[in-house]
């Protein structure tokens, strides 16, 4: 009976099927994330390539680019675009992740604070990123974006059809709430000693526990272990015993 | 609109043609039929500066281009066909080319030269008779490959497109002879007393019986186009037409003379006269020297997007400041999966032009110990050599603590219980980092901490070390400023 041979194993019918229960398997690349505890939660085991992948993030710096630094090592010399990260990038802090500065493209949206030119430096972002995306000469492209309409995204995740550049777009956790044509969409929240993940859509089981990665500034035990510092130089009334603990 | 030419009109416009103007008609006539017609006297000096300027675009179709009578061009495409993917796409390419100028014309081809002529001026006579057409759609006077449908095609046309036989077209209609295929049955030594040795010549040119000879165009060394405006242009963005019809010249220039451009100059012309203002100028550098359009109409269209004019724009004038011999491409067996630094650099200039230089940045840090002048970020353009690049950067990298994202501006921290506060009290998860440089005016005596706050992100803050003001006063409280976030 084919019914049953498709109920049975649906994903061999056709890749775009899947079970509720298993995960998609995917036709497009994938790059691996460099966990493997997350890779083995990921439809086609890896970041996928040339399609849009949401980070939702409860604040900057809640330790995205320690997640994506393993796969942007992995894509050689092909460039990084930053476009309008909340903060300057600090090159050194990249180049100490081994991601070499030659690499970086930074996009600056102007300054951020004149409301009046907001909407024109939002504007001036989307095209620079859809530019990039079409151009397919970059091996990734990080785009930070608050609000963003519908038809933008969906018109960005087509861009992002035309190449295979890994395209993440970090967003506000808020923004889990709306729809997004992305088909994998994470959350990244700090936790004591790494970060969690969580799945706000994927192409598999929902999964409702967050996923923990043990992930700490690298440089942090090292630094910590080897410069402890004698504490002799610390004037008398200094606060800093108290701070340490 | 109307062109007369002493008094009489000579052509017209779609829109006068279906109010009833025709050729020939008088100027009262003419405005009787169409009141607000815009008339015009011809002025061959214009139209010689059109048909060279169509002329040098047509260049980069073959380097055999030849001016023949009443305003046509003579293109010898033969050894064209192949680079271009045969004689349809070429025409495709042509009259592409020609929309693009913003003229309408007639093409045809044929196997030789005059034959081609006689089929577009016959396609130029009934395109232009019997239907209506849009401004700058061309017309096809018919498209013959092979010698003998040529013959059975001329023989077909009238006896007055000839120019040397046009005195003689009422005779000639008297005896009954009104087309070429009947001309060329009359006798050849009566035909030669009666209409000249041109007519003869021209038949057997036509027909491929006697070679034709051409003077071929000469590009010239140095390339300047003017375009004047049929209007006053208040909006940049209205300018790209006019520059899309300059590069378009431009492109012929570069092919016939192997070149590729470096740098490009839009001169934008404002008001002469009395209240005369200096050209706006928009000047384009090219990483990568092209000869291709396509990328030059994109970067203009980014730059005159941004371009606030100060005044009308009536003239637009193309230079081609820089140029350097052509580099054929080489074309790799497997292309690279990242596109190649052509494409890199290709896809910089782009966003350059709309964003401006000093918004696309690339990493050039300095070995310096106070961060925000370590962290330089200049513009992609400037060339940075890699060994310098190399030689900046600390010895031993991994072992530095310095965070993703550096704040603009240090955010000065509140204490709360003698700890600095930032959403949550704030706690120091490594040894201080001190940094003490700089000269006087921006001289920093800073201890550098990684601290946790209770939402476990990382944040690099910092004390700053104020000194004792004198010799028995103790330090101030010191300030603590959250500098850092780690991504």
């Amino acid at each position: 009976m084919p019914t049953c041979s498709i109920s049975a194993a649906p994903e061999a019918f056709h890749p775009a099927l899947w079970r509720a229960s298993q995960l998609a398997t995917t036709s497009t690349d994938c790059l691996d994330t460099g966990y493997a505890v997350l890779s083995q939660q990921l439809p086609g085991g890896g970041w996928p390539l040339g399609v849009m992948t949401e980070l939702l993030l409860p604040q900057h710096g809640a330790g995205e680019l320690r997640l994506l630094r393993p796969a942007l090592e992995e894509l050689g010399q092909r460039p990084v675009v930053l476009v309008q990260p909340p903060h300057d990038p600090q090159a050194l802090a990249l180049a100490a992740q081994g991601i070499d500065p030659a690499r970086l493209i930074w996009i600056r949206g102007g300054c951020q604070t004149d409301v009046r030119n907001r909407g024109r430096q939002s504007s001036d972002a989307l095209w620079a990123a859809e530019q990039v995306l079409r151009s397919g000469c970059c091996g990734a492209l990080l785009l930070w974006q608050n609000h963003v309409r519908g038809e933008t995204l969906r018109r960005l995740h087509l861009a992002a059809q035309s190449s295979n550049t890994l395209f993440v777009m970090m967003r506000p956790l808020a923004a889990a709430q709306d729809a997004s044509p992305a088909p994998l969409r994470l959350s990244v929240t700090p936790a004591p000693g790494g970060i969690e993940i969580g799945f706000v859509k994927r192409k598999g089981p929902q999964r409702d526990a967050p996923l923990f990665l043990p992930l700490t500034p690298s440089l942090l035990q090292r630094h910590a272990l080897v410069d402890r510092p004698a504490p002799a130089p610390a004037p008398a009334r200094s606060v800093l015993p108290a701070l340490v603990e | 609109m109307v062109v007369l030419e002493q008094e009489r009109i000579v052509t017209m416009s779609p829109l006068a043609r279906a109010a009833g103007v025709r050729v020939g008609m008088r100027r009262g006539g003419a405005l009787m039929l169409a009141p607000d017609a815009l008339l015009h006297e011809r002025d061959p000096q214009r139209e010689l500066e059109a048909l060279n300027a169509v002329a040098l675009a047509m260049l980069q179709f073959t380097p055999q281009v030849a001016e023949a009578e009443e305003a046509t061009l003579l293109l010898d495409v033969g050894a064209s066909l192949r680079l271009f993917g045969g004689i349809r796409r070429l025409c495709q390419r042509v009259q592409e080319c020609l929309r693009m100028l913003g003229f309408s014309g007639s093409l045809s081809c044929a196997p030789t030269a005059r034959g081609a002529w006689l089929l577009a001026r016959s396609g130029a006579r009934s395109g232009g008779m019997s239907r209506k057409r849009g401004a700058g759609a061309a017309v096809y006077g018919g498209r013959v490959l092979k010698i003998g449908s040529l013959e059975r095609q001329l023989g077909r046309l009238p006896c007055g497109l000839l120019p040397p036989l046009r005195p003689y077209v009422d005779w000639l209609e008297g005896i009954g002879c009104q087309t070429l295929g009947e001309l060329r049955r009359l006798p050849r030594p009566g035909l030669q007393r009666r209409c000249g040795r041109d007519v003869l010549e021209m038949l057997d040119a036509a027909h491929g019986q006697i070679p034709e000879l051409f003077e071929w165009l000469q590009a010239p060394p140095s390339f300047r186009a003017k375009l004047e405006l049929f209007d006053r242009i208040e909006h940049a963005d209205a300018l790209l037409h006019g520059a899309q019809r300059l590069l378009q010249q431009m492109t012929g220039w570069l092919v016939a003379r192997q070149f590729a451009v470096e740098r490009i100059c839009l001169l934008l012309e404002h008001e002469r006269g009395r209240e005369a203002r200096d050209p706006t100028l928009v000047e384009i550098v090219l990483a990568e020297p092209t000869w291709r359009d396509e990328h030059l109409i994109r970067l203009l269209k980014e730059r005159l997007a941004k371009l606030e004019l100060p005044a009308p724009v009536i003239g637009l004038t193309l230079e081609a400041r820089q140029v350097q011999p052509m580099e054929p491409l080489s074309e790799s067996l497997f292309p690279e999966p990242g596109g190649s630094p052509e494409d890199q650099q290709r896809l910089l200039e782009l966003l350059v032009a709309r964003l401006g230089a000093d918004n696309v940045l690339k990493a050039a840090p300095l070995a310096d110990y106070r961060p925000e002048q370590a962290n330089r970020w200049v513009s992609v353009q400037e060339k940075i050599r890699p060994a310098d690049a190399r030689a900046q950067l600390p010895p031993d990298m991994p072992s530095l603590p310095r965070p993703a994202w550096l704040l603009a501006k240090p955010i000065a921290l509140l204490m709360r219980d003698h700890r600095p506060f930032y959403g949550s009290p704030l706690k120091m998860m490594s040894g201080a980092e001190r940094i003490e440089a700089g000269w006087w005016g921006d001289a920093e005596t800073r201890d550098y901490f990684i601290a946790q706050g209770q939402d476990h992100a990382y944040y690099w803050v910092y004390r700053e070390r104020l000194r004792a003001k004198g010799e028995g006063e103790e330090a101030a409280e010191p300030r603590w400023y959250l500098h850092g976030l780690f991504g």
